[in-house]
């Protein structure tokens, strides 16, 4: 994937790779910015495996990447965004000694005073020369991702460069073909795996890349892209266009023509009344947990045909080239054909299992047939024609506008914070179709404003809960377990 | 009679108070989403809609896109009544 990318950065050198706030940066710009974070990485971090990074929206943070990957060392990327606290777990758990940055910010010096590691300024760094062919290997590390874990601390998800090539060819392979005339729409945060897609695949073609600028209303910066940059290729998350949805009347976007979604349930009516405002666009419904990269299965809802639903939610599709399915019963044995159970993933995309985490790793990898297969936690059944339906998670796992949520983080921080035994975090839907959450507490006498104002530097933003109640006792179901069914009842009646 | 810009920011205020289920929420011409605890992605969406009843006004989303503080939004409610 490097190797693609050295060429393409060299025969579309002139070519705008980067659109940054506003700003053009051409594939010249992006190499030589590489290659000088390349030269102060090989000067002050040589011996370092992984490599932080401070992901801020500019072409000093793509490039960093692009050039610890060059470099053959494992990048790590710190929202700046996060909670100090979450990010210093972050550098403790990947054993983060150097992070690159481009801003000289508080952040930087809170953080560097709390963990101790060294941060390198990468602006203002002289040119150095050619970018030589990349140091990593297939088996080497690409990236380090911290996903939400229900024990509280995020969870390290490593994937190779092999399993991150494997994405690029089967992404290929869906016929999705993009090459140097394309502009790529790039709205995740860069510790969410899916701006790899949004930023790989077109850098490896001479595409241009345009970022969302960070903000609070996304919505509307988003299509502000789409609009005035002739967007031909966006993955964007469905809570995007149901945000856009009331002007949908108002949108004409006949320069898109691959518009992808993934991260939560992606309903029918909403994709049919999408297809009219790009006309032009084939539409995917994509699926894929971090840990099997990207995403690895896809469903095509094309024009005039009828779309495998259920519930009004469109199917998750079939595997992507090199990925491997089972639906599997509490047993770990597959489900009759239709059946619902776990959907497990195996294949080339597969992470090697958690970073440094041999329990989490028993817990979510078994062998079956003489393969390694991944516990997605997500319920499936199989359609008649093979292809998967999304039935619901078999744990407390939620997705809040794409992002991983383990409902378990957020209620083990609030008894950390409060003392108290019973709390419990559940997502309903609002008036809009979309989770929020609600947070429950049982018997809290304490000053509700300032635990809430403390909770906040423990967990992102999309963590927290949207209304907090504090209740004599939480019910309890037969088992005298939290009922949380309930508890979403009393939500959504409040 | 129509209304003062004035008097546009503080029923906006009002609008938001309501959707946001705050009192605290105290707005100027120059508050932006960072300013207000809460006023986030989706709430925007339910404060535009909020304001397009209080009003009785219609937002195009370009408007809405172009939108860099409350009075951006309340000049245009403004403009938008006058006519």
């Amino acid at each position: 994937m490097l190797e693609t990318m050295r060429e393409s950065f060299v025969t579309f050198r002139d070519h705008v790779a980067f659109v940054i706030q506003g700003v053009s940066h051409t594939y010249a710009d992006l190499t030589r910015r590489i290659r000088a974070i390349q030269g102060l990485i090989e000067r002050e971090a040589a011996t370092e495996a992984n490599i932080g990074i401070i992901a801020n929206d500019d072409l000093e943070t793509y490039a960093s990447i692009l050039a610890v990957w060059f470099a053959g060392k494992a990048m790590v990327p710190i929202a700046p965004t996060h909670p100090v606290d979450r990010n210093l777990s972050v550098l403790r758990q990947a054993s983060l000694r150097v992070v690159l940055s481009s801003a000289d910010g508080d952040l930087r010096s809170e953080l560097h005073n709390a963990s101790g590691a060294m941060f390198l300024l990468t602006t203002g760094l002289a040119d150095i020369g050619e970018l030589s062919a990349a140091q990593a290997r297939d088996d080497d590390i690409a990236y380090i991702l911290f996903t939400s874990g229900s024990t509280g601390t995020p969870k390290g998800v490593p994937i190779s460069h092999r399993a991150l090539r494997s994405f690029c060819e089967a992404f290929t392979a869906l016929g999705v073909e993009l090459d140097q005339n394309d502009r790529v729409l790039q709205m995740f945060d860069l510790t969410f795996d899916l701006s790899l897609m949004s930023y790989c695949v077109p850098l490896m073609c001479g595409a241009s890349v345009y970022t969302v600028p960070p903000g609070v209303i996304k919505y509307t910066a988003i299509y502000s892209l789409l609009e005035e940059h002739n967007i031909t290729c966006a993955l964007m998350v469905p809570s995007i266009l149901a945000r856009l949805r009331p002007f949908f009347p108002e949108i004409k976007l006949d320069a898109l023509k691959v518009s992808m979604f993934c991260g939560e349930a992606l309903y029918a009516d909403l994709i049919t009344e999408w297809g009219t405002c790009a006309p032009k666009a084939r539409i995917w419904n994509v699926y894929g947990p971090t840990e099997a990269t990207i995403f690895c299965t896809a469903y095509e809802c094309l024009r005039g045909a009828e779309w495998q639903l259920e519930n009004g939610i469109i199917s998750i599709g079939q595997p992507m080239v090199g990925v491997e399915v089972l639906v599997v019963n509490e047993g770990r044995l597959p489900v009759k054909h239709g059946d619902m159970g776990e959907l497990c993933l195996g294949g080339r995309q597969l992470t090697l299992g958690y970073w440094q985490n041999p329990e989490r790793d028993a817990v979510a990898f078994f062998e079956h047939a003489g393969q390694r297969w991944y516990r997605t936690g997500d319920l499936c059944r199989a359609a008649h024609d093979g292809n998967l339906m999304y039935c619901g998670r078999a744990d407390q796992q939620v997705k809040i506008q794409g992002f991983r949520v383990e409902l378990g983080e957020i209620e083990h921080r609030v008894r950390e914070l409060t003392g108290l035994k019973h709390v419990a975090a559940v997502a309903v839907k609002d008036e809009a179709g979309e989770l929020r959450i609600r947070l429950f507490l049982e018997g809290f006498s304490g000053a509700l404003p300032a635990m809430l104002k403390e909770l906040k530097t423990k967990l992102p933003a999309y963590m927290m809960p949207e209304k907090t109640t504090n209740l004599d006792v939480l019910p309890l179901n037969v088992n005298g377990k939290i009922d949380r069914p309930a508890l979403v009842k009393v939500a959504a009646n409040s | 009679m129509s209304k003062t810009p004035a008097e546009i920011l503080l029923e906006v205020n009002v609008v938001f108070c309501e959707v946001l289920a705050t009192p605290d929420v105290v707005l100027t011409d120059s508050t932006t989403a960072n300013d207000v605890e809460g006023w986030d992605s989706l709430n925007h969406v339910r404060l535009i809609a909020a304001v397009e009843e209080r009003f009785g006004v219609k937002f195009m989303l370009k408007e809405v896109m172009r939108f860099a503080n409350v009075g951006d939004m309340c000049r245009l409610i403004y403009t938008k009544l006058g006519s």
